[in-house]
């Protein structure tokens, strides 16, 4: 760090500044970074990832939802009502989902009165909640998801990845500045180098990714625009529900009055907002129920397919209707995109960023990018420390070598920690048993608990065998799921083939393929281990990976 | 006078983060009153760009490498942009 404010030769100064921000930035942020990316890239396939983790709906899928008669869908939203009616008539907010592919019954959730979110599904039958052994309780892919753009803390978690996207903005730039000869480093490998061989996979898969990183970036920052960047609505509007109803030619939010009004019937409703889209309808929220001030709101049906090759979607359409009296407050007709053009190119930045524009071919593409990206924060945070391996850079006096141990410590808990963490949240959706309350949430907690626990492991044992030790478990873990799954639920990749499971056998090829890739890591540290010992230096940390 | 370099650094992060959004905020404020768009698209519009804005100037903030030039860099523009955002938007309604 001494190297900042040392005159220079203006050019070289200006790339010594930027390699400082570069170095210091990438550090600080490459930890938190790294999470959001891997998640994010794993949460690519969150819902083919919930299928497998339901594997009591996969056996009774024999159910379309597209299939569904206007009386099939009217009685299931009289059901959702009178069992919302008896059972959150105190919450502020109630939404009920038709049946889908992967959640076969009437998916009803509503706030409580701690405002937290609750949901249940009922079943299409009786209009009770399913019974669990038929339906377990998970998060499944969406845990992922949920951690890539908050780590499941709710508006301090956005704003903390926001926070961090924005040093990934300043890092990917200072990083293209810096660097001398883009093209060529691209096609450069020196294998078995030491630190030239972390540089150049840094810069490989780096180049590689550059585009699509800032394209995924800056999109995931355009999502929460209106949360992060607020200063224009705020200057212009002493109201930003005036500015929302403005933006989107939708009547204003209403306030809550306090004063008690009944519900009308939602199934009368619904069946209205459907002959006014002229479709069926998929979905509906009801706001403020049983206050005056009720609105509900019915979506169109639709299906991810009838979507593939638009970046910029049509409208699914919506009717909102008082939901005291059933007056038609605002139609929202389905078809083409009729907003302004900042909001048409918010609503692309959107859907790239979401993926789910062209099915799985895009998927794909998206998961080596994304995983291609995770490598290269991740070789970056560990080139640092080999950098400084040989010669110590003292950028922190008497403390450089404990500051050194605590990166290399985050390191090891960031990266094989957290890739244990995930890989024991699939063994922990089996091994959970059914009938615990709360079993969602136990499944995210045990994710956290295990990633914490490869922390307090890696700040236990010297470094080489924590990384050792680390990928070895992840390698046992992935290799042996699907005899863990055949074990607990009776399926497994032959089973799901013979049936013709597809997903499932995508799913588990896929943490195979990771398996065996783990187990090359193994055993590759296992010969530089022993290399080591060979020659009885004394161990220094973090010695055998380079 | 030199500040002891930890100081210099905190107080650099900080023009960086801070300073950096409110500049930011101020852009959009007065691209907002600038761009012939009804106001809630032009708001929008506007705001897509605070990303690249801020990026700019937290690159630098760190290319300066001054305390003080750097947090005059961002205070200066800051009422100056927000000022004027704001004038013209009061002028225009």
């Amino acid at each position: 760090m001494s190297e900042l404010n040392q005159p220079a030769k203006e050019q070289e100064s200006f790339r010594q500044a930027m390699g400082w921000l570069h170095t210091w930035g990438g550090l600080v942020a490459s930890w938190a970074l790294f999470t959001i990316f891997l998640t994010g890239t794993i949460g690519v396939f969150d819902e083919d990832i919930t299928h497998w983790m339901k594997p009591e709906v996969t056996a009774v899928s024999d159910f379309d939802p597209a299939a569904m008669t206007e009386q099939q869908r009217v009685a299931a939203i009289k059901k959702a009502q009178a069992y919302l009616q008896a059972h959150a008539s105190d919450s502020h907010f109630w939404r009920i989902g038709l049946p889908t592919e992967t959640d076969p019954g009437i998916r009803v959730s509503w706030r409580d009165q701690q405002n937290a979110a609750q949901d249940t599904l009922l079943s299409l039958k009786t209009g009770e909640p399913m019974p669990v052994v038929e339906n377990r309780e998970t998060e499944g892919g969406h845990h992922f998801v949920h951690m890539h753009y908050e780590f499941h803390a709710g508006m301090a978690g956005i704003w903390f990845v926001g926070f961090f996207t924005m040093i990934m903005l300043v890092a990917l730039i200072s990083g293209i500045i810096i660097h001398k000869r883009i093209f060529k480093d691209f096609f450069t490998f020196r294998q078995n180098k030491g630190q030239r061989s972390w540089l150049d996979g840094h810069n490989a898969s780096a180049v590689l990714t550059l585009p699509f990183q800032l394209m995924i970036a800056y999109t995931g920052l355009v999502i929460f625009l209106s949360i992060y960047m607020p200063a224009g609505v705020l200057a212009n509007y002493s109201n930003p529900q005036q500015f929302f109803a403005e933006l989107l030619d939708e009547p204003m939010h209403r306030p809550e009055t306090g004063v008690h009004a009944d519900v009308v019937d939602l199934s009368v409703l619904f069946q209205r907002a459907e002959v006014m889209m002229g479709k069926p309808g998929r979905f509906m929220s009801v706001e403020h129920p049983g206050d005056s001030s009720a609105v509900t709101k019915v979506f169109g049906w639709f299906d991810e397919k009838d979507y593939y090759g638009q970046l910029l979607r049509d409208e699914i359409g919506n009717v909102q209707f008082d939901a005291t009296n059933g007056d038609v407050m605002n139609l929202n007709p389905p078809g083409e995109y009729d907003k302004g053009t900042p909001m048409a190119v918010q609503r692309v930045m959107r859907i790239m960023h979401f993926a789910n524009f062209g099915g799985y071919s895009v998927r794909w593409l998206y998961f080596i990018m994304g995983m291609a990206g995770a490598l290269m924060m991740a070789t970056g945070a560990i080139l640092f420390l080999v950098k400084r391996r040989q010669k110590s850079l003292n950028e922190f006096g008497a403390q450089t070598a404990r500051v050194y141990r605590v990166i290399e410590v985050l390191n090891i808990a960031a990266i094989s920690g957290l890739a244990v963490a995930c890989i024991g949240y699939f063994w922990l959706n089996r091994l959970i048993p059914f009938d615990i309350a709360d079993r969602a949430a136990w499944e995210i907690k045990g994710f956290f608990y295990l990633w914490l626990l490869m922390l307090v492991h890696s700040a236990c044992r010297p470094a080489t065998k924590a990384w050792l030790e680390q990928w070895s478990l992840f390698t046992l873990l992935a290799l042996l799921l699907p005899v863990m799954n055949l074990i607990t639920t009776g399926h497994w990749l032959v089973s799901y083939w013979q049936t013709g499971d597809w997903v499932s056998v995508g799913f588990e090829l896929t943490v195979l393929v990771f398996g065996l890739m783990s187990l090359g890591l193994v055993l590759f540290l296992r010969r530089k281990l022993t290399a080591t010992e060979r020659y009885s230096q004394p161990a220094k940390p973090s010695e055998a990976i380079s | 006078m030199q500040l002891p370099y930890p100081i210099r650094i905190i107080s650099l992060v900080l023009a960086a983060t801070i300073g950096g959004y409110f500049l930011t905020s101020a852009v959009i404020i007065f691209l907002s009153a600038i761009v012939p768009m009804d106001k809630p698209d032009a708001i929008v519009a506007s705001s897509l760009f605070s990303y690249a804005i801020y990026t700019a100037a937290v690159i630098w903030i760190f290319v300066v490498r001054d305390s003080k030039r750097a947090w005059l860099g961002m205070l200066i523009p800051t009422l100056m942009f927000g000022g004027a955002g704001l004038l013209i938007s009061r002028m225009a309604s």
